[in-house]
């Protein structure tokens, strides 16, 4: 009997802790998105309410003026489509080198396979900007400035994401399998194909997707090789805009809130594959 | 045509005939290409001053009736940013026909670079007609008396002030010596029960990234008979403000912000604080004129010439590219000269511009705050930053050292401190002078 | 012969990978290390050596002082504020998986990872704001005087590192949850039959078990924490109202120093020391790994 209301107690007590951690996290949770709903907020808040004080969380007269006025003024659209294709682009160009080079230096260990891994693992930790300047020379030299591919050059393969491959590799794919394939006669290419791939395609969408934001929010590139308007991404779209004279906080917030959409659709849409992704990340070292 | 004949000439299969209209239609749209690509230049103008947008694009306007082809892209960016692509475009020498703005001190690096061309004939002799031009702002777009720039306008800077905050704190004329600005300045602060102010009496560019601290403390150190830079004898500079004149003005800001409290770093400042009424007075160029009258037309208020003298930054257009686009480019830039669109350019963007013999009186008699910046008195002075290729660098540097400064309470009113901090300022731009060979002795 | 087959598509299929590597990246970073060594304005055709000057002016250089302990504090700052709260806040996530608000603190604290760097300094640029921003109403229903966060000093380095950690909290998290559902199940309910709670079973078996996780985390947010700059950029923009208080990170440094200054030799010599402190920092890292194997 009373142990049944001691046990009773307990799950009581257990409840109640779980409720107040539920509280805790909630109210953290809002905390870390406030400031993006604050922003939104001040996209619909008119210059006068703009300079108010106290600052209103919703708006009193919500206005749809510095949307218009951003859209009419900024090729916001086209900075947008500008980040869309270079992320989507690069996207392509490291998945694609990193399927290839971490199945062979996952599966093929032959000598010389060892000393490219080194290779790439030593520049893992290179912080992209110490090289970016000469890298800038380069793509000068090649005449691709304030193009798609200049932005594309400083993003054709990610280290990381050869180790990421490398690791699945060698987890996910057994070596009968492979090994199976060959004595039925199938060639590398049909193996790898046909085979690796679909074994690989988690994986490969979990580095798709990091590899998608790694260029969506870059800047420091992006900021020395556009220097045309028509040609900045949106990130350096937005910076500079907020260079400009005198600052419209209204427009300013306007046109960032219209750039939250599509990151938090994408991140919303790709959240699975994301922490999958971020998961599978350096967890095995 | 050339095709058409050598039909008529020959007897011909019609397979061969064919082909051969093939090749004559061919041949014509390539004729009629070129001949319209003659006619449709497209050159890009690279503009620092986003307000400036609007008078490339009237000129451009103006255009229209001789030059029917030409397609005028405007890409006018923040300062900072627009050098910034200059450094980067100039270099890889992509950007096709291009009319860039730049100071004649910024300049300077590329034309000793050979990165700019000098200016065709009929641009330059306009440019050296002293009708058109003093010889300062024809200096200005020269180097070693060959021109390469044609100068367009100029930062100049006065003071705005508050007419109706003047009144209220009883004050009847603009302030005349630096001393008045000070006591001015502590007339004129409201604040709040705290004694905190809420506006600031005279808003002091205090902090910011980029040289514009520094340009704004030569404006001051130069009331006061110094310089950030002195010029000696052959091309060769110094430093000219770790002396009593840089301690007066250091002193001043310092003063003002925390001895006086008349403005603090994190008020509202310059020119949009000023619109809202924010602060009582602050010294400007005269494109803030137009900015009033377009974000604050209620705004009472009037300019007033500076004790000593202004700067005068002269801003030039020069153009990269080659060809009939250079050509068609340099159309471009006279076109920004012609008196029509240099009075507007005065009425609708506001800055001044340096061509003379024009007739500019239908503007300034309307805008009565236009006359401190044309009508300035007599023996009025002016500096303009050195053309020397670490110019930037050097302004910098300096406005890095005084933001720190202004933000530094242990030196208001000790002079040995402000001295101190002179000097080593002053070394550091003398060091920098040094590593370019630029240093008099 | 198989074998031989083999070795030529593995050569084959790593080629073009590796060649855009070197290109990419290898040369670039020997370019680096050369121009260090050398004096070049980016515009004339010669590019002297000069030998360790670059390195001994950097010494004596007070902004580059000035950029290396702001970057240093900042990457220490948020790494010290980072680790501690994604570790407990992933314990507490992970603690309440089966609730049905999981997805949501999941996403909520993520969030700020990938949004756009521009669109969220901006928002904390106004939050920060010393005349309009709701910090300081927040801060004056408790007594406590508005105070100048852009612009002091001391607290414009504060408004970076929250910023940053604001971003790089949500990463952590996620990594320390996966950590979390990696720890084998036994080992809490061992604890539990002996009696610990839920605090101490995550400060004595939860904590130790995820040190190699924390050096990860802890390696990687200190490296971006490094290569701070937007942050910098974007809270201190030269907008003519309210400027703020420019930060002066590395990065920035060099950025400033190769395309305004015209010192790109000089600006690779600050790149070279950026290079040096973070592979000290990775190979401090390493050691420590091992010293825990070995343990």
């Amino acid at each position: 009997m009373t142990e049944i209301t001691e046990g009773a107690r307990l799950r009581f007590r257990k409840k109640l802790i779980d409720r107040a951690i539920d509280l805790l996290l909630m109210v953290f949770s809002v905390l870390m998105v406030l400031p993006l709903i604050l922003l939104v907020s001040n996209a619909f808040k008119s210059p006068q309410e703009m300079l108010a004080w106290p600052p209103t969380i919703i708006p009193h007269a919500p206005t749809l003026a510095n949307f218009k006025a951003v859209f009419g003024e900024t090729p916001l659209l086209r900075w947008i489509g500008n980040s869309l294709l270079f992320s989507g682009l690069s996207t392509v160009c490291i998945v694609a080198t990193s399927a290839f080079a971490g199945y062979v230096l996952g599966k093929f260990r032959f000598r010389t396979m060892n000393i490219f891994f080194a290779l790439f693992l030593a520049t893992a930790v290179v912080p992209f900007e110490v090289y970016m300047i000469p890298l800038y020379f380069q793509a000068q030299a090649l005449g691709i400035l304030n193009s798609v591919w200049g932005l594309l050059l400083g993003y054709l393969v990610m280290s990381f994401g050869i180790f990421l491959i490398r690791q699945n590799v060698i987890h996910a794919i057994p070596d009968e399998l492979l090994e199976a394939a060959r004595i039925d006669g199938a060639g590398e290419l049909w193996i790898f194909w046909r085979i690796v791939l679909p074994l690989l395609r988690g994986a490969l969408g979990a580095l798709g997707v990091l590899a998608f934001f790694q260029a969506w929010t870059s800047f420091a590139w992006p900021m020395i090789v556009t220097t045309t308007r028509e040609h900045y991404t949106i990130e350096v779209g937005l910076a500079l805009f907020q260079t400009g004279f005198t600052v419209d906080l209204g427009r300013l917030s306007a046109a960032s809130a219209a750039v939250l959409i599509p990151s938090i659709t994408l991140f919303v849409l790709l959240r699975r594959n994301f922490v999958q992704g971020v998961a599978t990340t350096g967890l095995k070292e | 045509m050339i095709s058409t004949q050598r039909l008529e000439d020959r007897t011909v299969s019609t397979r061969s005939l064919a082909r051969a209209a093939l090749i004559g239609t061919a041949l014509g749209a390539g004729l009629f290409g070129s001949l319209s690509a003659a006619g449709a230049q497209t050159i890009t103008v690279w503009s620092g001053y986003p307000e400036m947008a609007p008078f490339y694009e009237h000129v451009a306007q103006g255009l229209k009736a001789t030059h029917p082809g030409l397609n005028v892209k405007v890409e006018a960016i923040a300062l900072r940013e627009h050098e910034k692509r200059i450094a980067l475009g100039l270099t890889s020498g992509e950007a096709g026909a291009t009319v860039i703005e730049l100071s004649g001190s910024t300049v300077r690096r590329y034309l000793e670079n050979d990165l700019l061309p000098s200016a065709p004939a009929d641009v330059s002799a306009f440019v050296k007609d002293p009708k058109n031009f003093d010889s300062f702002f024809t200096n200005d777009a020269s180097k070693d008396g060959v021109v390469y720039g044609m100068p367009l306008f100029r930062g100049q800077a006065s003071l705005f002030y508050n007419t109706d905050m003047f009144a209220k704190a009883g004050l009847t004329h603009p302030p005349k010596t630096m001393d008045e600005y000070t006591d001015y300045a502590a007339k004129l602060t409201l604040r709040d029960a705290t004694g905190h102010p809420t506006v600031s009496g005279w808003s002091l560019r205090l902090s910011g990234g980029g040289q514009g601290i520094a340009e704004k403390f030569w404006t001051i150190l130069f009331e006061y008979g110094g310089s950030v830079l002195e010029p000696a004898a052959n091309g060769k500079w110094k430093a000219n403000y770790a002396n009593e004149a840089g301690r007066k003005t250091l002193k001043q800001y310092l003063d003002n912000v925390y001895t006086r409290k008349t403005v603090t770093v994190e008020m509202p400042a310059d020119a949009e604080a000023f619109e809202r009424g924010q602060t009582a007075m602050f010294i400007r160029e005269s494109w803030v004129i137009s900015d009033i009258a377009a974000k604050a037309p209620d705004l009472k208020y009037a300019t007033a010439p500076l004790p000593i003298g202004s700067i005068g930054l002269p801003t030039n257009l020069y153009v990269k590219g080659e060809g009939k686009d250079a050509k068609a480019a340099w159309d471009y830039v006279m076109a920004t000269n012609s008196p029509e669109n240099l009075v507007w350019l005065l009425d609708k963007v506001g800055w001044l511009p340096n061509r003379g013999g024009v007739d500019y009186s239908a503007v300034t008699k309307a805008q009565p705050a236009f006359a401190s910046f044309v009508d300035y008195p007599q023996g009025y002075k002016f500096f303009t930053l050195p053309s020397i290729a670490p110019i930037d660098e050097i302004m910098t540097r300096l406005a890095a050292q005084l933001a720190a400064a202004y933000s530094n309470p242990a030196l208001a009113g000790n002079d040995a401190a402000i001295d101190a901090f002179l000097k080593s300022a002053a070394d550091e731009t003398n060091t920098i002078l040094s590593r370019e060979g630029l240093l008099a002795d | 012969m198989l074998q031989r087959k083999r070795w030529i598509f593995a050569m084959l299929a790593i080629l073009p990978t590796l060649a855009i590597f070197a290109w990419v990246r290898l040369y670039p970073i020997a370019d680096t290390l050369r121009l260090s060594l050398q004096k070049w304005d980016m515009l004339s055709k010669n590019k002297p050596f000069v030998g360790l000057a670059n390195f001994r002016e950097l010494m004596g250089d007070h902004l580059f002082q000035d950029a290396l302990v702001n970057t240093t504090i900042i990457a220490f700052g948020v790494l010290i504020i980072t680790i501690p709260t994604a570790l407990v806040l992933a314990a507490l996530i992970y603690h309440r998986t089966r609730s049905r608000f999981a997805g949501f603190y999941e996403t909520a604290v993520f969030i700020p990872y990938v949004v756009s760097l521009v669109p969220a300094a901006m928002a904390w640029k106004w939050i920060f704001d010393a005349k309009l921003g709701p910090l300081n109403v927040l801060l004056s229903m408790f007594g406590i005087a508005p105070q100048a966060w852009l612009f002091n000093p001391v607290l414009s380095v504060v408004c970076i590192i929250v910023l940053c950690s604001w971003q790089a909290l949500g990463y952590a998290v996620l990594i320390y949850i996966v950590g979390f559902k990696s720890l084998p199940v036994s080992l809490f309910e061992a604890a539990k039959l002996d009696g610990a709670s839920g605090p101490q079973s995550f400060w004595y078996v939860s904590v130790p078990m995820l040190k190699p996780i924390t050096l990860y985390v802890s390696v990687v947010t200190l490296i971006s924490g490094f290569n701070v700059y937007a942050q910098a950029f974007v809270l201190a923009s030269d907008a003519q109202g309210a400027p703020g208080r420019q930060v002066r990170v590395l990065v920035l440094d060099m950025l400033e120093n190769s395309f305004r200054n015209y010192r790109v030799g000089y600006a690779a010599s600050e790149a070279v020391v950026l290079l040096a402190i973070v592979l000290v920092l990775t190979l401090i890292q390493f050691s420590l790994l091992r010293e825990k194997g070995r343990s």
